[in-house]
């Protein structure tokens, strides 16, 4: 571990295997990994790779079949279904590809909708969605339901949501998968924003390109497993 | 914990799939309804019984011949004057009077109508005091009296019995005897007993001369402390006037409020099954709310995905299904319950304007705050499994979920 530097995230000899009749399919392979607070990680890999699997596993949306994985040195890969859902709502924010709003909720409620889960009050609640609303740049769409706004507005309204317990951790999936190049680029300058701030980030993504200008570390995988380690430019 | 945003999401939800939940609720509703008016309804008949027994009620009993037939068209067997003085010595029995009644023809201004003619005697009128019935204008019949008629309450009404309304002194034909109207008795609430002519024993059997064989009831009052004794031995008595053998009698003697009690258990068993075809209907509606919970929670998958990803408890998702089954169930039950009320109360009306009084709905607050109650733990319960089954979606199956 380096000096100075907090451990939020390990991962030990950790396998996730589909039982698919005679079949096993092998879709994380025995992956090592230690995350730090403040870093920003990149997960590489092709389709198939075992990147979004990892993913994840580390964001306790699924538990492995084999191995350990500690989250602010509390092991979560044996815990129930409901600590898993406290914990992942207090520590970790996420941004999926297709934003994944819900539906029937305008942008507002839609960030409301963590902290709820976390018991905070109403009034608390609102306030925070503000606050958020206003860092993402979107006060005055905050009465809009997810289909009245643009892709990039609701990855930023995502993105407000996955802050909105304030947790270390902020995992995203292919977050500018769906934008345009211009907006997906917004997105990433919101995330290294945050990253500067002190969150850490783990982003999967299948382009090299996103990888090595936004992240500091990258995580090459293939067949499951971490091919290689590399630090890019920005991690000096 | 219910929350403004889950609660709002719900609604909306609801909304959203607006002819889905439309018909879900209609589903409940229907089974509301009518368990509403049957309730209502029965409560009102059962009340309507309770009522009867007033203190002029608790002390009568009644002696009837077992006829194969109903009282007064079955002349295989009557009661004699022998039996009511039998009836009438027994100890503890005050007074007994014997009732003669038989079909009528009854005549007016060439209107002809057929209804129960009931002689009883006026120095006794225990027939009248079981009715709980008084005079409602002119007088009640005299000892002596002859060609005179007292009438139920219906021939008070125009349009009724007679197109036009009766008054004192105006006469009537009773096959054939002319007879004159003295007096009319208030409403009892049912069309038959409201359209009877009471007459004296002298006159009926003028009228019926050679086709009475006795009496159709003999009435006795007795010593209401010691009812179910004196029964037996009214039973006893009638026996021997009668020369028959125990076990055998061509007669039966009944209380006037076992006579209400056997009602009231029939009634009761009549509107008890009743509401158990109606909740037929309602169970058939619990599936079909589950059936809509369960497509709901299929269309949803991935909104209760992402919800857990972001940090619901399993018990957060269960509370939002269960909340909208329940909301479905609580929305049918007010409406089941005000369509209901309303359509009780409009029956009760047009029972009314037809001469059936008694049929009253009784709408006991209970019945209105059970039903709704009732309607929504009936949507609850049929969100519970859709509900505990969305819980457990993995989020990661549910977030591919398309």
């Amino acid at each position: 571990m380096a000096k100075g530097k907090r451990e939020v995230i390990r991962l030990e000899g950790v396998k996730k295997y589909y039982f698919m009749g005679e079949n096993i399919v092998k879709a994380v392979d025995g992956v090592d990994m230690v995350i730090n607070h403040g870093d920003f990680v990149a997960i590489m890999g092709p389709s198939g790779s075992g990147k979004s699997t990892t993913m994840n596993l580390v964001g306790s949306l699924d538990l492995p079949t084999d191995g350990e994985i500690y989250l602010d040195g509390h092991n979560i890969a044996r815990l129930s279904e409901s600590s898993l859902a406290q914990i992942r709502g207090k520590k970790i924010g996420f941004i999926f590809q297709s934003f994944n709003l819900i539906p029937n909720l305008t942008a507002k409620e839609n960030i409301m909708l963590p902290m709820l889960f976390q018991g905070l009050r109403i009034d608390e609640r609102e306030l925070k969605a503000e606050k958020l609303l206003e860092l993402v740049e979107l006060t005055d769409r905050k009465n809009h339901y997810p289909n009245q706004l643009s892709g990039g507005q609701q990855q930023r309204v995502a993105i407000a949501r996955a802050l909105a317990n304030d947790p270390d951790v902020i995992l995203a999936d292919e977050p500018t998968g769906n934008l345009d190049t211009k907006t997906g680029e917004k997105v990433m300058n919101f995330l290294e924003e945050f990253n500067r701030k002190g969150k850490t980030i783990i982003m999967v993504t299948h382009d090299p390109e996103l990888a090595k200008e936004h992240a500091k570390i990258v995580y090459w995988m293939k067949d499951g497993k971490i091919e290689k380690t590399t630090k890019t430019k920005k991690a000096r | 914990m219910i929350s403004k945003e889950s609660i709002v999401y719900s609604l909306r939800n609801l909304i959203q799939r607006k002819s889905r939940s439309f018909l879900t609720i209609l589903s409940i509703f229907v089974g509301i309804i009518t368990i509403f008016i049957f309730i209502s309804f029965g409560l009102g008949l059962i009340n309507y019984i309770e009522s009867l027994k007033t203190e002029s009620t608790v002390d009568k009993i009644n002696i009837q011949p077992k006829g194969v037939g109903p009282p007064g068209l079955d002349d295989t067997f009557a009661l004699s004057e022998e039996d009511l003085e039998a009836v009438d010595k027994t100890s503890g029995v005050i007074e007994a009077s014997g009732v003669y009644f038989k079909p009528a023809e009854v005549r007016k201004n060439k209107e002809l109508r057929f209804v129960w003619a009931i002689s009883y005697d006026p120095e006794k009128p225990l027939v009248i005091e079981m009715f709980g019935t008084k005079i409602a204008k002119g007088r009640e019949l005299r000892s002596g009296d002859s060609g005179k008629a007292v009438l139920g309450y219906n021939y008070l009404l125009k349009d009724k019995i007679f197109s036009e309304q009766s008054d004192i002194n105006d006469r009537i034909e009773l096959n054939g005897k002319e007879l004159k109207i003295v007096g009319f008795f208030d409403a009892v609430g049912n069309p038959q007993d409201d359209s009877n002519i009471y007459i004296t024993h002298d006159d009926f059997l003028e009228i019926y001369r050679g086709n009475s064989t006795g009496f159709n009831w003999i009435i006795a009052e007795v010593d209401s402390e010691r009812i179910e004794e004196i029964i037996e031995k009214v039973e006893d008595s009638v026996r021997k006037s009668r020369n028959l053998e125990k076990g055998k009698e061509d007669f039966f003697v009944q209380s006037f409020e076992d006579l209400l009690e056997q009602f009231n258990r029939i009634l009761l068993f009549i509107v008890v099954f009743v509401i158990a075809i109606a909740l037929v209907s309602v169970l058939v509606s619990a599936v079909n709310t589950a059936n809509t919970m369960v497509t709901s929670t299929l269309e949803r998958k991935k909104e209760i995905g992402v919800m857990k990803a972001i940090g619901a408890k399993n018990s957060e998702v269960v509370k939002i299904f269960l909340f909208e089954s329940a909301f479905l169930g609580l929305v049918a039950g007010v409406l089941g319950v005000i369509f209901g009320f309303f359509i009780s109360y409009a029956g009760a009306e047009f029972l009314k304007r037809a001469g059936y009084g008694f049929l009253n709905p009784n709408f006991s607050p209970i019945l209105f705050i059970g039903l709704i109650l009732f309607a929504g733990v009936t949507g609850a319960i049929s969100g519970t499994w859709p509900a505990l089954r969305a819980s457990k979606t993995r989020p990661t199956d549910a977030l591919r979920y398309e």
